[in-house]
């Protein structure tokens, strides 16, 4: 095996790691051969200074990589055969020093281009003799990659002589042999191959990419600085796009499910652009977003819109621009790097305490000029979900339920006739009433025949409504790349296009993404780069409202929900869409006809979403230890979504449901009722026109850095680098929304509003119109220092200085000071240490402890006014006012987090495996809390930093690649995670209904995020409904009050947040194939099941099983749990209070509770490499196939979930469950 | 290392000046905050220097117009059945807890508090000195609500170290901060100054919506109702004839028996709450269930709340209220409307509020009475509290509703006619102003020992007594002023 090592002053923000390119793109061995072979020869009049003490030989090249330029090429042998090396030079040439080194009896070794080759002789014997032959033979062949281009400067030899040649600048050599030697050809970054002559004169030799060519671990990519490893003494995970790639998943914020340890991704949505609630190393924050710093290139995201990670889950259409990550191609990434401790995210301070993800997109390779393009294209096509997953009643027993209600009264026609949602014995009893004059008949008569031969229809139904309103439609995706460079400037372009044509009928997206990557470099003193990355989205979903919480009943509703999977998942399927005439069928929602298929046409939201970001840097050695640097971006995002509602929907329906019914009247509520006019009727506001609503969201984002970095090394062992920031961000968001009223879709557009939708507006206080925006202002001062000693000891001291304009006035608060000190010792450096041992063949162990921070959710340092209009009932009274919304609160400070890290990094079986072990206590204090204060102030309810929280975790990852061979690869990863927080100090309690949803709330004593439910206290043994205990511990109760903050009743099930999470990794590769599977999982978390017990029974609901075993008679109160349908009769009688109360309730108790467990099947895929012989006919480089599949089987999860997604919140609205894929996917090299 | 020093100099002098420069770039306001930087938002900031809560549930309660209807009957409210009991009331939050009045009459203050101290900090000229009245006055009016519930009632000519409630005068800029409740006289003093201080500055101040602010007449009536709570009677006459200069009064009271009897009963009280009229001196939108409590619990006017409403006065005839019955002994005074401002218009969630008169042309005049009776201007007296009546009795009769001292002392059966007007006083204040929360205040000042029934769950009623130095003639204090330093009222 070859190994090659690195300059590591080559390895700044400019010019990242070239093992990192060697790491996933083979191609790149290309272009470092054209530095050797093409570079000027500067080598020899380096200087070397070395002490080293019975070394081992490739430590010694190592060192000598370090302080010059050079690169060592050189055979096992070489080190296998070598004796350790003692040797105290001062600034000596390179040569003399290598000479000192290699006893010339023994080595031989030719400086070419920056590069040592260092043979070994054996025998100089044999070599004459060797040599003699050769001259009786030659053999001239070329040697090139699999691409078939040539590679240069390959190392050809004869095995069992010291004779070689290294190929031109064609890949051609020639060389002289026995008729029958076995060539040994060797380069880098491909497997070492054995070719026998056989007498042949011209051989042609192919090699194979080594997939394991370098240990990308030497460099940590920090976003400020890519730190050798050595001086790196954080935790941290790199994830590799190559292994985390998800052909047919088009947002990379998926990309690091289960890849690494402490980093929980949970999809709340599966909607794109909905971003996954991801968490490092758990919550940190009671109030704030707790949310990961994204840094693409060296420069923090920031996001369009501030959704917190529990506001992700709530289906509102802002959620479909919560993904701040979703304008990139995943083609276009390189790596990813999570900092998860202090030390390593202590460079962002005070907004690092909820991790960093650094994500590395891909730059130019030195092509010597010759273009590379790349095409890769991915097919995917959904599997619909179908009702075997879930356990409801299928049409004909829903209709056998349906029928025993009906004998008990529930459809009577009075009753059914003016519902406001109906099905279909709303529809028989219209029928039944509905008269026609000149056939003097109705249209249904009423006798039992007729209504069975109605209902008969509807019972044989049984409506697929998944496969009504899902497809198994295409999501494609292309992404074209091309890059090219010379020594002095490389370019990357790309560009993709995503077109997802939708899981259901409802939705579709699409993506166009460019980027433009190029570094240039003008002299050895100075380089640069510049970055364009731009995308364009244009989204579909189905019309949504935002979500509104009742917090009386305890109850969460969305007016016109037409979510297709809350749509198939709740409605009967005894429903039909279509007639018997193929037309499409309507019933009747909000006193208005429905169809969902009419509806989704009608009622839609478009997206659209622009992106442009451009970055440059530049970078300038004023001295050999000393790089001044400067960073640059600009950003410009903007969204706007139309909600379009024609005048065919539900919705302008319901506003225009009158009916001169006096029912509908009093009870439709988008009818007006005008206060303090008694006499009149309620009317109309929308006579004419559907709505068409616009939303905006703009963002400008401005980023400025400079840097100054000192790396020196002192007397060999004394490593110092010094790295000194600077940086100012700025960030304007504006958002606007606007209520189309009256837009008239089939007259040409015709706006003609009348006056009463605005005067129910203004007497609302309900504006049609509205515009807000918000500014960021950040500075910061950044100052590290690292020191090595011997690379065995190495120290890091991290401190930053933050400000931010974001608290308000005050210039105390405003300023926060963050520092670090880390620390490593690298057993494996010590003599005592055996790295050939069997077992443990390298050790290295971290601590840290550091404080670092992040911006609360207060702004208060100031008093903080907000206007509104006075609450008063005539027009003549209103003001406008000027509240005190916060009083000052001249103490606030940041959000803050001391973290004490201990971690180990151990080799294990000749380094074959990797194990990482990190341990972490946290203490998070000065949380932004709620605290109860005398009100003489005038602010009783204050918003402070008194929370504090305990957190602690476990994290470990075990990879590696425990068996390699010519045919056969396994690599292998496995990661897991334990997180627990607690809230140790949080004075007030929040209300009952603020713990007992499904995002859970906060509580001292518990978890960041606590599962609560109100105890369940037995049906009621006469009549069958719910029974509680109160928030005063009365038993059988049937109202609660969800607004109390009495919390000792409740019960606490546990985070909501996974405790124990992971996955698992494997990749198995036999010649040309290769087969990868991941699994993930999450233990320890809790979940609410939907909320679908409703005290009113509906003839358009879905049933569950659930209901066959509800209470029927007296007594089953001893057997099941299962409330019974509500007789309207008992619920008037025998009810102390609005059977909602309960019957809400019930869905908040511990009855409707599940453990969030699970284990999936996250990713499978069988890919295929086309062989060179192959890809050469057809004039490619290279040619790969695959076959993936995504999200799999859910392999585990509580039965309680009858089949439901435990991370799918289902929330209506804009959100839909991560589906079911398989893609084909297809990458090709010219 | 000469060179690496050089740098470090470098670094530091380039740091240190961009530091420099950042505080400026920080300085941007990040949000639509708004900021007191023009008089017209002092104003602004001032609409909210009332309190927006009211005190009128627990008021009520406590005092003789709230009778035990029994078990059963109606709805059971926390608030009113703890203030009912003379208990201290639980629920701490919410509309109607004393709590919530206490923190809503503070946060008034605060309001006010901060007006002063935006004015003092910009020059905002004569109207910013209109508006410094206008806060001094808002200011003194919660600290005289505050130090009339939840301290000892102020003792005319008597001992008055009682502890009071802390008198604010700045904003607070700390979290939790140390207040002093000083006394009862102390804040008298106070409040003495800022309402004398505000009546001086707000001359001239005009508003859009006169009614809801310390216009002229209101900060006159405010004086009036002080001083006498402070027993200076003359210039409660003073401050009292200062609101009608023309001392016509008879025109601007309350015509309960008139226009309020036959106006539409849906309108009803918002025509008693109507900023148009002139016996509105005072209004306030405060976020309130009053409207749903007073009348539907099993606490509240019930029957006999009724049977006192409808009984006779000392004039001959009983003083005509409107109210609403919701059968089963339970009744309501038709004066606060149920408003409702929503929140959420598809779901339907909102707020619960109404207007409160906090002044009232009926309450200044009637105060002048009582004022005219403690300085022996009987024939004034009578005067006032004849044409206090005129208003309320339906197809009034001068010559057989005229109030004389003669039908003050047999009605009363006393022989003292200071005594007997002042029962007259205090019966017609009673009737007048009920559900209005002054009862309280009058059953305090004048030692009034009520009594309550209680029904237990057999019928079986009794009945308790609150003595004339009963401790629960106080409000207690919110649980947490601890956190301020501060001692809760005696129980």
């Amino acid at each position: 095996m070859n190994y090659f090592l690195f300059d590591k002053r080559r390895k700044e923000a400019w010019m990242p790691s070239i093992v990192l390119i060697l790491r996933t793109m083979k191609i790149t061995t290309f272009l470092l051969l054209v530095f050797m072979t093409c570079a000027y020869a500067e080598g020899t009049a380096q200087k070397v200074s070395l002490s080293l003490k019975n070394a081992k030989l490739d430590d010694a090249f190592h060192q000598i990589s370090k302080q010059t330029n050079l690169k060592f090429l050189y055979s096992d042998d070489v080190i296998a055969k070598s004796s350790r090396v003692s040797l105290h030079v001062r600034a000596k040439d390179v040569e003399d020093v290598l000479h000192m080194m290699l006893p010339e009896a023994k080595y031989s070794f030719k400086v070419i281009a920056g590069t040592v080759t260092v043979n070994y002789t054996d025998n100089e014997v044999e070599m004459k003799t060797a040599t003699d032959k050769v001259l009786q033979n030659r053999v001239a062949g070329t040697v090139r990659n699999q691409n078939g281009e040539p590679l240069i400067g390959a190392s050809v030899s004869v095995k069992g002589t010291s004779v070689g040649v290294q190929t031109n600048a064609d890949g051609e050599f020639s060389i002289a042999t026995p008729a029958d030697a076995t060539l040994i050809v060797r380069y880098v970054g491909y497997e070492t191959k054995e070719v026998v002559t056989n007498n042949r004169q011209t051989i042609a030799i192919v090699l194979d990419a080594d997939d394991r060519t370098i240990d990308a671990v030497d460099v940590v990519a920090t976003g400020y600085q890519n730190i050798d490893r050595k001086l790196f003494t954080g935790a941290t995970s790199k994830v590799d796009a190559k292994d985390a790639e998800r052909a047919g998943v088009p947002d990379i914020s998926r990309m690091l499910e289960g890849q690494a340890a402490g980093v929980s991704v949970q999809n709340v949505s599966g909607t794109f652009g909905a971003a996954p609630k991801i968490r490092v190393r758990g919550a940190t924050s009671l109030s704030g977003d707790n949310k990961p710093l994204w840094v693409i290139d060296g420069i923090i995201l920031e996001d369009v819109v501030n959704i917190s990670n529990e506001a992700l889950s709530t289906g509102d259409a802002n959620t479909l621009i919560g993904s701040s990550v979703a304008g990139l191609n995943p083609n276009d990434i390189e790596s990813f790097t999570i900092l998860k401790d202090a030390a390593a995210t202590a460079m962002y301070g005070a907004r690092a305490m909820n991790g960093v993800i650094v994500v590395t997109t891909k730059r130019g390779i030195q092509t010597d000029g010759a273009p590379q393009i790349n095409y890769t294209s991915t097919l995917t096509t959904y599997l619909k979900p179908n009702y075997d997953q879930f356990d409801i009643m299928n049409s004909g027993e829903q209709m056998y339920v349906l029928l025993e209600m009906e004998r008990k009264g529930a459809f009577a026609h009075a009753g059914s006739r003016n519902s406001m949602n109906g099905g279909i014995f709303y529809k028989m009893y219209n029928q039944i009433y509905d008269y026609d004059p000149e056939t003097d008949s109705y249209t249904l008569k009423n006798d039992q025949a007729s209504k069975n031969q109605f209902l008969k229809r509807y019972a044989e139904a049984n409506t697929d409504w998944f496969d009504v309103l899902f497809k198994n439609s295409l999501l494609q995706e292309h992404s074209l790349s091309y890059t090219s460079g010379t020594a002095k400037s490389q370019t990357y372009a790309s560009t993709s296009y995503m077109s997802d044509n939708g899981q259901t009928i409802g939705d579709n997206v699409k993506r166009f993404t460019a980027n433009l990557r190029t570094n240039f470099k003008l002299s050895d003193k100075f380089s640069g780069e510049l970055l364009f990355n731009g995308s364009i989205r244009d989204q579909r979903t189905p019309g949504t409202l935002t979500r509104n919480s009742d917090p009386v009943f305890g109850q969460y509703s969305r007016d016109f929900d037409i979510n297709p999977y809350s749509y198939a998942l709740n409605t009967s399927r005894l429903m039909t869409p279509y007639d018997e005439n193929g037309d499409r069928e309507y019933f009747v929602r909000n006193f208005a006809p429905f169809n969902i298929l009419n509806e989704l046409d009608n009622n839609y939201l478009e997206l659209g979403m622009n992106e442009l970001k451009v970055q440059g840097g530049v970078k300038y050695k004023i001295i050999p230890e000393l790089t001044y640097s400067v960073d640059a971006s600009y950003r410009y995002a903007t969204t706007r979504r139309k909600h379009y509602i024609k005048e065919n929907s539900n919705m302008i329906g319901a506003y225009r449901a009158h009916g001169d019914d006096p029912f509908i009247m009093e009870n439709n509520r988008f009818l007006f009722d005008r206060p303090f006019a008694p006499t009149e009727l309620p009317y109309v506001v929308l006579p004419e026109g559907g709505f068409y609503n616009t939303n905006s969201n703009d963002m400008v984002n401005y980023y400025f850095r400079q840097n100054l970095e000192y790396d020196a090394t002192y007397h060999e062992r004394h490593r110092l680098n010094v790295f000194g920031s600077m940086e100012v961000r700025y960030t304007d968001r504006q958002y606007d929304s606007f209520d189309g009223v009256g837009y008239q879709y089939e007259n040409s557009g015709i706006v003609n509003p009348d006056y009463k939708y605005f005067e129910r507006a203004q007497l609302l206080i309900n504006p049609y119109f509205g515009m807000g925006y918000t500014k960021d202002r950040y500075a910061a001062f950044m100052m590290r220092a690292a020191y090595a000693f011997a690379d065995k000891y190495s120290v890091n001291f991290t401190t930053r200085y933050d400000g931010s304009n974001l608290m308000g006035e005050s210039r105390t608060a405003r300023w926060l000071p963050t520092w670090n000190l880390s620390g490593a010792w690298d057993i494996d450096q010590e003599s005592f240490f055996n790295q050939d041992a069997w077992f443990l063949s390298g050790a290295r162990i971290r601590g840290t402890y550091g404080l670092v921070a992040s911006l609360g959710n207060a702004r208060n340092s100031d008093v903080l006014y907000n206007s509104r209009l006075t609450y008063r009932p005539t027009e003549l009274d209103k003001e406008t006012l000027v509240a005190i919304s916060s009083l000052e609160n001249s103490g606030l400070t940041w959000e803050k987090l001391y973290e004490m890290n201990i971690g180990a990094d151990l080799g294990l079986f000749n380094n074959k495996v990797d194990l990482t072990v990190d341990v972490y206590k946290r203490d998070i204090f000065d949380l932004i809390g709620t605290v109860t204060t005398s009100g003489i102030g005038g602010q009783f309810r204050k918003v402070g930093n008194y929370g504090t929280m305990s957190g602690k975790g476990i994290e470990m990852t075990i990879g590696g690649t425990p068996v390699r061979n010519d045919n056969f690869r396994w690599r292998t990863s496995l990661n897991y995670a334990i997180n627990k927080n607690e809230i140790t100090e949080l004075e007030v309690n929040p209300n009952q209904w603020t713990l007992i949803r499904a995002e859970g709330g906060p509580l001292q004593g518990y978890a960041q995020r606590g599962l609560f439910s109100i105890q369940f206290d037995g049906l009621d043994p006469d009549y069958g409904f719910p029974t509680f205990i109160s928030q005063t511990g009365d038993e059988n109760v049937t109202r609660i009050d969800f607004q109390s903050t009495s919390v000792d009743y409740l019960k606490y099930h546990g985070p909501v947040d996974p405790t124990f999470t992971g996955g698992f990794y494997n990749q198995l590769g036999y010649k040309d194939f290769t087969l990868s599977f991941l699994f993930n999982f999450a233990f320890g978390n809790y979940v609410r099941l939907q909320p679908t017990f409703t005290p009113y029974l509906a003839d358009d609901v879905v049933m569950t099983r659930d209901l066959v075993n509800r209470w029927m008679v007296p007594g089953d109160e001893r057997f099941t749990t299962i409330p019974t349908i509500l007789d309207p009769l008992v619920s008037e009688t025998f009810m102390d209070d609005d059977p909602r109360y309960s019957y809400y309730a019930y869905n908040y108790s511990d009855e409707r509770v599940a453990k969030g467990d699970f284990i999936r099947l996250k990713n499978i895929s069988l890919s295929y490499r086309v062989p060179k012989q192959v890809t050469d006919r057809l004039r490619m480089r290279s040619l790969d196939l695959a076959l993936v599949g995504n999200n799999v089987a859910l392999l585990y999860s509580d039965k309680k979930l009858n089949g439901a997604d435990p991370e799918f919140f289902g929330n209506g609205g804009v959100a839909l469950p991560i589906p079911r894929q398989y893609t084909f996917s297809l990458k090709v090299g010219f | 290392m000469k060179n690496t020093d050089k740098y470090k100099v470098i670094i530091v002098s380039l740091l240190s000046v961009m530091i420099a420069g950042c505080s400026k770039y920080l300085d941007v306001i990040p949000d639509m905050r708004t900021e007191i930087n023009t008089v017209e938002k002092v104003g602004q900031l001032l609409v909210t220097a009332y309190p927006q809560y009211d005190y009128l549930v627990f008021t009520e309660l406590a005092s003789d117009n709230s009778v035990d209807k029994g078990p059963g009957v109606g709805n059971l409210n926390d608030i009113a059945r703890d203030s009912y009991f003379w208990d201290e009331v639980m629920q701490t939050t919410g509309n109607n807890a004393p709590n919530t009045y206490w923190n809503a009459a503070y946060t008034a203050i605060a309001a006010a508090n901060q007006a002063i101290e935006a004015i003092n900090e910009n020059d905002f000229g004569d109207q910013g000195e209109q508006y410094r009245g206008e806060a001094l006055l808002a200011r003194a009016y919660a600290h005289h609500m505050l130090v009339s519930i939840f301290a000892k009632t102020y003792q005319i000519n008597g001992d008055n170290s009682s502890p009071g409630i802390p008198y604010v005068t700045e904003p607070e800029k700390t979290v939790f901060k140390q207040y002093e409740r000083g006394t009862v006289a102390s804040v008298y003093e106070n409040i003495e100054r800022d309402l004398l201080d505000g009546l001086n500055l707000i001359r001239g101040l005009t508003f859009k919506a006169t009614k809801f602010h310390f216009n002229v007449q209101a900060a006159n009536a405010f004086a009036a109702r002080f001083y006498l709570f402070k027993g200076e009677y003359d210039k409660v006459v003073q401050y009292a004839n200062a609101i009608f200069p023309d001392n016509n009064y008879k025109e601007n009271l309350r015509p309960i028996a008139t226009t309020l009897r036959t106006v539409e009963f849906a309108s009803a009280s918002l025509e008693y709450m109507n900023s148009e009229r002139s016996y509105n001196l005072l209004l306030a939108n405060v976020f309130s269930s009053m409207a749903n409590i007073a009348g539907q619990g099993r606490y509240g006017l019930g029957v006999i709340g009724q049977a006192m409403l409808n009984s006779t006065t000392v004039a001959g005839k009983h003083f005509y209220q409107r109210y609403g019955t919701w059968g089963d002994n339970q009744a309501s005074v038709t004066k606060y409307p149920g408003l409702f401002f929503v929140t959420n218009p598809l779901s339907n969630i909102g707020y619960n509020y109404t207007i409160q008169c906090l002044f009232s042309t009926d309450e200044a005049l009637i105060n002048r009475a009582e004022a005219y009776i403690n300085l022996g201007r009987y024939d004034l007296a009578l005067r006032d509290l004849n044409d206090f009546a005129e208003v309320r009795i339906q197809d009034y009769n001068s010559n057989a509703h005229k109030v004389t001292e003669a039908k003050v002392l047999s009605f009363y059966e006393t022989t003292d006619i200071k005594e007997g007007l002042i029962q007259t006083v205090l019966d017609f204040k009673q009737r007048a102003f009920m559900h209005e929360g002054i009862r309280w205040f009058d059953i305090n000042r004048h030692g009034i020992e009520i009594q309550h029934n209680h029904i237990d769950a057999n019928g079986f009623e009794t009945f308790e007594v609150l003595v004339q130095d009963d401790l629960r003639r106080v409000f207690q204090l919110p649980e947490s002023v601890g956190t301020s330093g501060l001692e809760k009222n005696p129980r």
